[in-house]
C-alpha cells in the first residue's frame, strides 16, 4: 500500500507543512481549487423541469442531479477564466466545459473489442475528467426517477364576469389517461384563441386524422361535459376542431402556454409515474410525430418549435427506456410562409422504436437487430460521445454547488465538480513581492495531501513571479515522483497556489477577485 | 501466526490473506517427502495417500452437511475454479434452458464467469441489493423463469460482510427444480453452511480462507446434479475435475477443516465480541462514522466502516504508519481507480464510497488489537479532517 509512494511523499503525507487558513487581509491571496468554475455561460441546465441557462439559476432552484433527482443549489459561482475549453458532443446535443470538469462516463480501453460487444455493459462508470474521455467513450445520463402520482387537478380558474356563454365545467377533474392523452393532442395541434367575447380552443387536425377528432370528442364530453364543433377546409385538407369554452382554454393555456415554440410540460406531469405518461406520449406522438416502420429503415420522430418542450419529451421518454437523437432544423421559408427553426426527436434504435410502438399500440417485430449504441440500466442511459473539439476561451465560466449530490444535469451531460479539493493561503511582502507565510487545506488520498504540502515549502520565501513558475511538474519531481494515476487528479496544488497569487494580485490592484468557492461541497479524489 | 515477538503490527485484513495454522502445515510435511503416493496407483504407496485424502474429504463434507461426502465433494485449485466447474459445468447440461440468474454484490470471478456465458449465448439475470447489500428473495424468485437453470448466490459478501438468507432463496430454487450455486468462501468456516437444510447444490469454498494452505479449495455437488467436467484428463475426482490430486494441500485443507470444527464456536464468540467492540468503539467515538452492510446478519469477522469528509487512501496510510494494517474498497487505494462494485450495489454515492475502511479478523487475533484500532482512529480522522477543507466548523473544533 505504502510501496507506491516515495519516502518523500509518505514524509509529507505524515508530517504536513503549513497546514491551516490564513485570515483575508489586505496582505493575503486565497487560492481554492478543486471546484473550479467551468461551464460558459447560456450552458442549459435541466432546472425545476424546464432548461435554464446556468448564469441565473440561484438557490431558489432545484436541480436534475445524477440520481435521477431533483436537489437545491447551494450556490453558484462565477469567475474569468482564459485558456483552453472542451466541447463535447453526444446524440443529446454538446456542453462547453473546462478540461477538469469531471463527467459521469465509462471508459473503454482502446483497441479491446469485447467491449464493443453488449458485454461493455458490465463496464463500470466513474467520473472522469473530461481532457481523459475521447470519442466513441460512453457517458451516462439520468433517467429522471422522482415520481409524483396526482390523482386529480384542480382547475383553478375563474369564470370571468361577463362571460355568459361558457358552460360551468367541474372544478376539479381526474388526471386520468383520458385527460393526458388530451394534453398530448393539445400541445401538438391545439392552439388557445382569444379573441374579443370569443375564447376556444382550437385543434388543426389532416383530414385523415379522424381517430384523433373522435378521440377529442369523447375525451372532452367524459370530462368536461361539452361537445366539440367542426368546420371542414377542404381545399387544405384540414378539419378544424373547436372547444368552445373560456375556462378550459384558460385552463390549457396556463398548463402549457400559448404558442408552439413555448410550449412546455408544467413540472407535476414530467412527475408523474412512468406509467401515466405513457398516454401524454401517445396523444403527443399522434399530433406532432411520425413512426414509419414500413420503410426499410423504420424509425420515428417528433418536431416541435419548443426547444424545452423537446428536452422535456426527450426526459419522457427516457423513463420509458427509449432513446432518441436530438436534432435542430434550421428556420426555412416555404411557399412564402416563414418556418421557424424546429427540434426533432429521431428515434432509430430498434429496441427504442420497439417500446415506443407499445406506447402507441403498435407492434413492430423488426427482422434485423440494427446495432445499438445506446442502451439502459435502472438510473442512466448510456450513450457513446460522438465528438470532441478544444479550443481557447476568455470570458466568464460557472458552476453550480449542489445539495446532496453535487453534480447536475444539462442538456446532453451529466457533469460533477468532484475531485481533490485544496485551499491554498498566502501572505505576501509587498515590498520584495515575496511570499512570507504560507498555509493550507486539502480533501484528498496520500498524494493529494503530500503535493499540497510540498507546493507551500517550495513556495515560501519565493517572489510572487517565482511561485508562479511553479508546475504540477516540478512539484511531482520534488517529491521524487507521483504514481502516474495521481499525478492527474491529486496534484493541483501548484494550480492552487497560482489561483492563491492571482487574488492577490487582483485585490492590490483593485480587479475584482474571483468568487470563492462555496465550503459545503463535498468532494471525493481519484475517480 | 508466528511473528516475531518484538513485531507488534496489528494484521486486520485477514480477507486479503490469512496465514496457513502451523498445525495444519505440522500435518502436510509427511506428504511432501515421505507419503508421496498417486492415490490412483494399486500398490501400498498409493493406499498411504488415497486414505487421508478420503478422510479429509469426509471432514469437509462434514462441515457442510453433505450427505455422502465421498461422492459429493470434488477437490479443486479454489474458490475460483469450483464456481467455474459449478456454472459452466451446469450451463453445458442445461438442456434447453440458458437463464442465469445472480446479483450485483457477487465476487469478481463469479460475475466474470457469468458474462463469459453471456458471449456464448447465455442470459443473465442481475438482481440488485438493498443498502446492506441484501438480496430480497422474492426478487429471485420473480426473476426466474422457464428458461432459468441456476441461481448463483453468495452465502455471505466478503466485503462489507452481510449474510444473504440462503435458506429462503434454497426453498425457492427447490421449488421451481433449479440449482442453487453458493460462492460459500466468506462464510464456510466461519458460519455455519449446512448444505441439506439450506437446499444448496453446488458450494464454492477454498482452503486459503480457513486457514489451509493456498491454491486448494472443494465443490459441493449435490447428488443428482447434472454437471459437465470442464477440463479434460485422466478422470480424477469422479471426471470432473482431471488432474492429479495434490495430496499435501487437500491433507492440509482436511486437518485446517477439522481445527474449525473444534474450534469456530469457541472462536467466533471471541472474535464477534472483539467485532462488536470494535463497531460500538469507532461508531460512538468518531462523530460522522457509519457501519457499512448489514447491521446484525453479519460475519463475525468483519468490520466496515465510512467517515465523512476524508478519504479512505490516507486513512490507509496513517494506519499503516501506527502498525495497523487493513483494507479499502475505494478507489485510490485499489490499484484500478473504479470504486467498489459491492459498496456502488448498495447505492452509496461515489463520494461515500472513498471514505470506507475494511478490518477483517481472524484466528489470531488479539482482543487487545481491537483496542489498539479504537484508539488509533480517532486521532487519525481528526488530523485528516483537520487538512480537509470539507469539515464543517463544529466538528473541527469538537
Amino acid at each position: 500500500m505504502a510501496g507506491i509512494y516515495s519516502e518523500k511523499v509518505l514524509d509529507h503525507f505524515r508530517n504536513p507543512r503549513n497546514v491551516g487558513e490564513l485570515e483575508d487581509a489586505e496582505d493575503v491571496g486565497i487560492g481554492k481549487v478543486g471546484n473550479p468554475v467551468c461551464l460558459i455561460p447560456e450552458t442549459l441546465i435541466h432546472m425545476n423541469s424546464h432548461l435554464n441557462r446556468i448564469e441565473i439559476a440561484s438557490t431558489k432552484d432545484r436541480v436534475l442531479t445524477h440520481n435521477g433527482m431533483y436537489h437545491k443549489v447551494i450556490h453558484r459561482t462565477e469567475r474569468e477564466y482564459d485558456g483552453d475549453i472542451l466541447i463535447l458532443k453526444n446524440k443529446f446535443g454538446k456542453v462547453t466545459v473546462t478540461p477538469d470538469h469531471m463527467v459521469l462516463a465509462i471508459k473503454l480501453p482502446k483497441g479491446d473489442k469485447f467491449l464493443r460487444t453488449k458485454h461493455r455493459k458490465e463496464l463500470l462508470s466513474a467520473w472522469y475528467h473530461v481532457e481523459d474521455l475521447r470519442k466513441g467513450d460512453i457517458v451516462l445520463y439520468p433517467i429522471l426517477k422522482e415520481t409524483k402520482d396526482m390523482e386529480f387537478i384542480d382547475i383553478e380558474i375563474r369564470k370571468s364576469k361577463w362571460d355568459f356563454r361558457s358552460k360551468p365545467i367541474p372544478k376539479k377533474i381526474p388526471v386520468s389517461d383520458n385527460f393526458l392523452r388530451l394534453c398530448g393532442y393539445f400541445i401538438s395541434e391545439g392552439h388557445p384563441r382569444e379573441e374579443p367575447s370569443k375564447t376556444y380552443i382550437e385543434f388543426s387536425l389532416n383530414i385523415k386524422e379522424r381517430g384523433i377528432e373522435e378521440d377529442i370528442r369523447r375525451i372532452t364530453k367524459n370530462l368536461f361535459n361539452i361537445d366539440i364543433k367542426i368546420s371542414e377546409k377542404p381545399k387544405k385538407k384540414t378539419r378544424q376542431v373547436f372547444i368552445y369554452n373560456a375556462v378550459l382554454t384558460r385552463f390549457f393555456k396556463k398548463l402549457f402556454g400559448n404558442y408552439g415554440y413555448t410550449r412546455k410540460l408544467p413540472h407535476f406531469m414530467m412527475l408523474l409515474p412512468p406509467s401515466k405518461q405513457r398516454a401524454l406520449l401517445y396523444g403527443l406522438w399522434k399530433g406532432d410525430g411520425y413512426i414509419n416502420i414500413e420503410r426499410k429503415g423504420a424509425r420515428a420522430g417528433y418536431s416541435t418549435t419548443s426547444f424545452e418542450l423537446a428536452q422535456q419529451i426527450k426526459m419522457l421518454l427516457l423513463r420509458q427506456g427509449i432513446v432518441a437523437s436530438m436534432y435542430t432544423d434550421k428556420a426555412y421559408i416555404k411557399n412564402g410562409v416563414r418556418h421557424r427553426q424546429s427540434y426533432r426527436l429521431h428515434i432509430g434504435q430498434r429496441d427504442s422504436l420497439k417500446k415506443l410502438c407499445n406506447v402507441m399500440g403498435l407492434t413492430y417485430n423488426p427482422k434485423s437487430h440494427a446495432s445499438r449504441d445506446s442502451w439502459f440500466d435502472n438510473d442512466y442511459v448510456h450513450i457513446p460521445i460522438t465528438g470532441i473539439q478544444r479550443k481557447k476561451y476568455s470570458g466568464n465560466v460557472y458552476n453550480l454547488e449542489v445539495n446532496k449530490d453535487h453534480s447536475f444535469t444539462t442538456e446532453a451531460f451529466c457533469l460533477h465538480n468532484c475531485g481533490d479539493l485544496m485551499w491554498v493561503f498566502i501572505k505576501v511582502d509587498s515590498e520584495t513581492d515575496t511570499i512570507t507565510d504560507i498555509k493550507f487545506k486539502t480533501f484528498g488520498c496520500g498524494s493529494a495531501i503530500a503535493t499540497s504540502s510540498m507546493t507551500t515549502e517550495m513556495a515560501e520565501g519565493m517572489t510572487l513571479d517565482e511561485a508562479m513558475k511553479i508546475t504540477r511538474d516540478d512539484v511531482a519531481t520534488e517529491l521524487d515522483g507521483l504514481p502516474p494515476r495521481k499525478m492527474h487528479c491529486s496534484n493541483l496544488a501548484a494550480d492552487a497556489l497560482h489561483a492563491a497569487i492571482e487574488d492577490y494580485r487582483a485585490k492590490k490592484e483593485g480587479r475584482p477577485r474571483p468568487e470563492p468557492i462555496d465550503d459545503e461541497g463535498h468532494h471525493s479524489c481519484g475517480v | 501466526m508466528e511473528m516475531s515477538a518484538d513485531d507488534t503490527r496489528v494484521y486486520m485484513d485477514y480477507t486479503a490473506s490469512s496465514p496457513v495454522d502451523p498445525r495444519v502445515v505440522e500435518a502436510m510435511m509427511p506428504f511432501f517427502t515421505r507419503k508421496f503416493g498417486n492415490p490412483a496407483s494399486f500398490h501400498s504407496f498409493g493406499a498411504e495417500v488415497r486414505e487421508p485424502m478420503e478422510e479429509a474429504r469426509n471432514k469437509i463434507g462434514q462441515l457442510i452437511g453433505a450427505e455422502d461426502p465421498k461422492r459429493e465433494i470434488i477437490f479443486t485449485s479454489g474458490a475460483t475454479e469450483s464456481s467455474n466447474i459449478a456454472i459452466k459445468g451446469t450451463a453445458y447440461r442445461a438442456r434447453g434452458k440458458n437463464h442465469i440468474i445472480t446479483t450485483a454484490v457477487e465476487h469478481m470471478s463469479v460475475i466474470n464467469i457469468t458474462k463469459a456465458l453471456m458471449k456464448e449465448g447465455f442470459e443473465v439475470t442481475v438482481i440488485p441489493v438493498d443498502e446492506y447489500a441484501m438480496v430480497d428473495p422474492s426478487a429471485i424468485s420473480d426473476a426466474i423463469t422457464e428458461k432459468t437453470f441456476l441461481v448463483s448466490l453468495m452465502y455471505a459478501n466478503g466485503e462489507v460482510g452481510s449474510i444473504q438468507p440462503i435458506k429462503e432463496i434454497g426453498q425457492i430454487t427447490r421449488e421451481n427444480k433449479i440449482y442453487l450455486h453458493t460462492d460459500g468462501v466468506a462464510a464456510v468456516g466461519k458460519i455455519p453452511v449446512n448444505v441439506l437444510e439450506d437446499n444448496i447444490d453446488l458450494l464454492s469454498f477454498s482452503s486459503n480462507d480457513i486457514y489451509g494452505p493456498k491454491g486448494t479449495g472443494a465443490l459441493y455437488i449435490r447428488k443428482g446434479v447434472s454437471i459437465q467436467g470442464v477440463l479434460q484428463g485422466g478422470g480424477q475426482e469422479r471426471g470432473i475435475r482431471s488432474g492429479t490430486e495434490d495430496i499435501p494441500s487437500i491433507v492440509g485443507f482436511g486437518k485446517a477443516v477439522e481445527l474449525i470444527q473444534e474450534e469456530m464456536t469457541q472462536e467466533n464468540k471471541r472474535i464477534e465480541r472483539i467485532r462488536d467492540k470494535m463497531i460500538s468503539g469507532i461508531l460512538d467515538h468518531i462523530p460522522e462514522s457509519y457501519l457499512n452492510g448489514h447491521p446484525t446478519k453479519r460475519l463475525p469477522n468483519n468490520v466496515h466502516v465510512r467517515f465523512s469528509y476524508i478519504e479512505g487512501e490516507s486513512l490507509i496510510l496513517d494506519l499503516d504508519e501506527k502498525g495497523i494494517a487493513c483494507s479499502s474498497g475505494s478507489a485510490c487505494a485499489a490499484k484500478t481507480l473504479e470504486p467498489s462494485h459491492v459498496l456502488r450495489a448498495c447505492g452509496l454515492p461515489h463520494e461515500l464510497v472513498h471514505g470506507s475502511i475494511l478490518f477483517t479478523m481472524g484466528r489470531w487475533t488479539k482482543e487487545d488489537d481491537g483496542d489498539r484500532v479504537i484508539e488509533a482512529l480517532p486521532p487519525i480522522v481528526k488530523r485528516l479532517r483537520k487538512l480537509s477543507p470539507l469539515t464543517p466548523m463544529e466538528l473541527k473544533e469538537a
